[in-house]
């Protein structure tokens, strides 16, 4: 604590002026685009590929699909996901439920529910009825590729799987999956 | 706040008494411990503390033109960001989802679902009307300094509405202000 912390040096961009991370965001990513080759090659490896003179929005769309969420980053289902060019998102993925345990610290943990809208469910029906169900908080939220996905608090894992069949009778069990250790498991 | 600030907004720039200028060293060396071994560096004792007044009961403090902490009336001490830029570990992190960023970076308060999905990050010990730094999911660095609305646990269970206000913002006017001459 007694040891003096030395200032972080952050490059900021010299054009726009912002930390050269966010120039994506900033007021004309264009006129960035030339000093950030130059200076920052490695925060925007897209730019160097050939097309850098392309428009913004393919550059920052491409960078949104290779982001990775730090929270549950390492156990997505890897599904195609297409992005047409108004940001809407082509869906191509089967119709499967996935349910996975997420911890958000030592203690507490939510259980995440993905894909009950494939088979035509309300998501906000089905959040209300299981927050019922299992005397919790249940939520719709926006997953990161921007689908919905349901967050129940609490961890109702083994559960939810006789809840989902007897609630939703259109959803067979050999649709359901959790993700454990990274792995996708069926759960019949 | 500082969504149109300048330099014209400011009514009155005043060197502090040498008593205000220890309450004010005092209150930043309580809320940022962190910042306690270049405190002598930022805030020299012997370099005079400017208070700058500005609208809506705001203050800047400055050392040398540069505005390091602002607050509104006699609330807590904030960093600038380029300052948090420099010492980031000396506030509280909440982290929103990339979707966020163009949000926050137009000025907007931080809504709960953009801190509580898979892309965003809550520090579980932060309580309500608390200084924060507000990192983005893929950034390394702060984009905004916000003022918790509610506790960080309410944030995840309540899910709904504003969670953080947004008190300055990567190329809002305070930003833009590198010195204030
Ligand atoms: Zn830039």
């Amino acid at each position: 604590m007694a040891e003096k912390p030395q200032p972080v040096q952050v490059l900021y961009c010299g054009v726009c002026g912002l930390p050269a991370e966010y120039c994506e965001f900033g007021p004309d990513f264009e006129k960035c685009k030339p000093w950030l080759i130059q200076n920052a090659p490695d925060l925007y490896p897209d730019l160097l590929k050939g097309a850098g003179a392309g428009d913004a929005d393919k550059v920052s769309d491409q960078l949104q699909s290779t982001s990775i969420s730090s929270d549950a980053g390492s156990s997505k289902p890897k599904e195609e996901v297409k992005r047409l060019p108004g940001g809407k998102i082509k869906k191509k993925e089967k119709q499967e439920v996935i349910i996975e345990k997420v911890t958000r610290n030592k203690r507490k943990c939510i259980t995440t529910v993905k894909g009950l809208d494939l088979f035509g469910i309300k998501l906000n029906d089905a959040s209300k009825k299981l927050g019922k169900k299992f005397a919790t908080g249940a939520s719709v939220v926006k997953g990161p590729t921007e689908k919905e996905q349901i967050d129940v608090q609490g961890d109702i894992a083994y559960d939810i799987v006789e809840f989902i069949t007897d609630t939703w009778p259109d959803v067979p069990e050999s649709a359901i999956f959790f993700i454990e250790d990274g792995k996708k498991v069926s759960a019949s | 706040m500082f969504k149109k600030f300048s330099s014209e907004e400011v009514s009155a720039q005043n060197q502090v008494k040498a008593s205000v200028q220890r309450k004010i060293r005092q209150s930043i060396a309580e809320e940022y411990p962190g910042l306690e071994p270049v405190l002598e560096d930022l805030l020299p004792k012997k370099s005079p503390l400017i208070v700058a007044k500005c609208p809506n009961h705001l203050n800047l403090v400055l050392v040398n033109n540069v505005p390091l902490f602002f607050n509104i009336r006699d609330g807590p001490y904030m960093p600038t960001l380029r300052l948090l830029h420099q010492y980031p570990n000396i506030m509280k992190k909440l982290q929103v989802d990339r979707g966020a960023i163009k949000f926050v970076l137009a000025g907007a308060n931080i809504m709960c679902p953009g801190l509580t999905s898979p892309g965003g990050a809550l520090d579980d010990e932060v309580e309500a009307e608390t200084p924060v730094a507000i990192m983005a999911e893929g950034k390394q660095h702060a984009l905004a300094i916000g003022f918790t609305k509610m506790s960080a646990k309410d944030i995840r269970t309540i899910n709904k509405g504003i969670g953080v206000d947004n008190m300055h913002y990567l190329n809002d006017g305070l930003w833009k202000m590198e010195r204030l001459e």
